[in-house]
């Protein structure tokens, strides 16, 4: 008999990390649906942002991928938070792969703010950081596995 | 793992109220269809620098037109639709003159046009103040007789080639609420008393408001200023002698 697994750090830091990016997509997605007053924007110009044709993927709103993103790695995190997940491999992998997705998206985002639309919405800004961050999370949540170590 | 629930809830509990709040701020919240009160506009200075007009044309050239309008005005529509490309043609595309735009909302007899005021601003957001402009005043007839005007609102500005959701955010809320405020009281400060008011200057000369508001008129009033600006051939050429 094993002795139990200590939760892993690295999908807990994503699951939170996934929970704050949802509602900052949540609150992009309902600007843009014009649901909210103007946007909230200390630094930059959002509602430039927001209002670009590259706020839109067809009939999409970016923010709406967004929500989805973050859902997807929020429910893959948090199974990979129950006993049964503990050890999955599936689960990591998964991580990986959603999170690389969402971090080239960013990227091509963060370009268009920068040298397309030229102008920076510092909610997509807060957006890209969490992605970057839990795409590292994930990389170390696949060296973790194959390590064995507990971190 | 407890703690780790904990901090999850948390941030979920502080995501909901924050998204929630705007969403139900938003929603509720009133487009403001009335002047603002704006501290400091007993300031001449202050009132200049928060009285933006919005220009077109070259910043730089010598000639400015002023125009003092209100959206409500049938005036101000055949202004901006039949004599306003007229000098657009021949002198702002000339880099002769620039035209300035401010707001001049008679809120007591129009009651729809400090929120269309508004509006303009809220296409300027998105760098389509121009076309809405033209699309409202084309549209005229049709909206200023009604009760509730934000839905064509929204409607001549995705026209106009604006967002729909970020021009809608803007409209339902009190932004620009206190610009137009301002340029109401800089029309009030400056004694005009109706729309569409015309006037010009060059440089930073007395600008001069005009009585008519006819092509004719301006060109002539144009006309007029550069004369008098030139110094004439002759005293120039007897001060060089």
């Amino acid at each position: 008999m094993s002795a139990p697994l200590a939760p892993p750090m690295n999908r807990m830091v994503i699951a939170v990390l996934s929970l704050v990016g949802l509602f900052v997509a949540l609150y992009l997605l309902a600007n843009k649906l014009g649901l909210t007053g103007p946007m909230i924007c200390g630094i930059g110009e959002c509602a430039t942002v927001q209002a670009s044709k590259w706020s839109m993927i067809g009939p999409v709103p970016v923010s709406a991928l967004g929500v989805a993103g973050y859902v997807a790695l929020l429910a893959v995190s948090l199974h990979g938070l129950q006993p049964a997940g503990l050890r999955s491999r599936a689960v990591s992998g998964l991580l990986v792969a959603f999170s690389s997705v969402a971090l080239a998206f960013s990227v091509w985002l963060t370009y268009l703010e920068a040298f397309v639309i030229r102008a920076w919405c510092q909610w997509c800004v807060i957006s890209a950081i969490l992605v970057t961050i839990i795409f590292v999370a994930a990389l170390r949540e696949v060296r973790r596995l194959r390590t064995g170590s507990e971190a | 793992m407890t703690k780790f629930y904990w901090i999850l809830a948390v941030v979920a509990v502080v995501g909901i109220a924050t998204v929630g709040y705007s969403v139900g701020s938003g929603t509720m919240g009133k487009a403001a269809t009335e002047p603002v009160e704006v501290a400091g506009l007993d300031n001449m200075e202050t009132l200049v620098s928060m009285a933006q007009g919005i220009t077109k044309g070259d910043p730089d050239a010598p000639i400015t037109i002023a125009e003092f309008s209100d959206y409500q005005c049938p005036g101000c529509g055949a202004f901006v639709l039949s004599v306003k490309p007229q000098i657009e043609l021949n002198y702002i595309q000339s880099g002769k003159a620039k035209f300035v735009y401010y707001d001049y909302p008679l809120i007591s007899i129009h009651p729809h046009s400090f929120l269309a005021a508004r509006a303009g601003r809220c296409a300027d957001d998105q760098g389509k103040f121009w076309e809405f402009q033209n699309v409202i005043y084309r549209n005229q007839s049709m909206w200023v007789t009604k009760t509730s005007v934000e839905g064509d609102f929204v409607d001549y500005a995705v026209e106009a080639g604006a967002e729909k959701g970020a021009f809608e955010a803007c409209l339902k809320s009190d932004a620009h609420a206190d610009v137009v405020s301002a340029n109401l009281r800089l029309a009030e400060e400056l004694g005009i008393e109706g729309t569409p008011t015309v006037m010009i200057s060059m440089g930073r000369g007395m600008a001069r408001r005009l009585m008519s508001f006819d092509f004719a008129s301006i060109q002539s009033a144009i006309e007029t200023l550069i004369a008098e600006s030139t110094p004439p051939a002759a005293d120039s050429a007897a001060a060089g002698s």
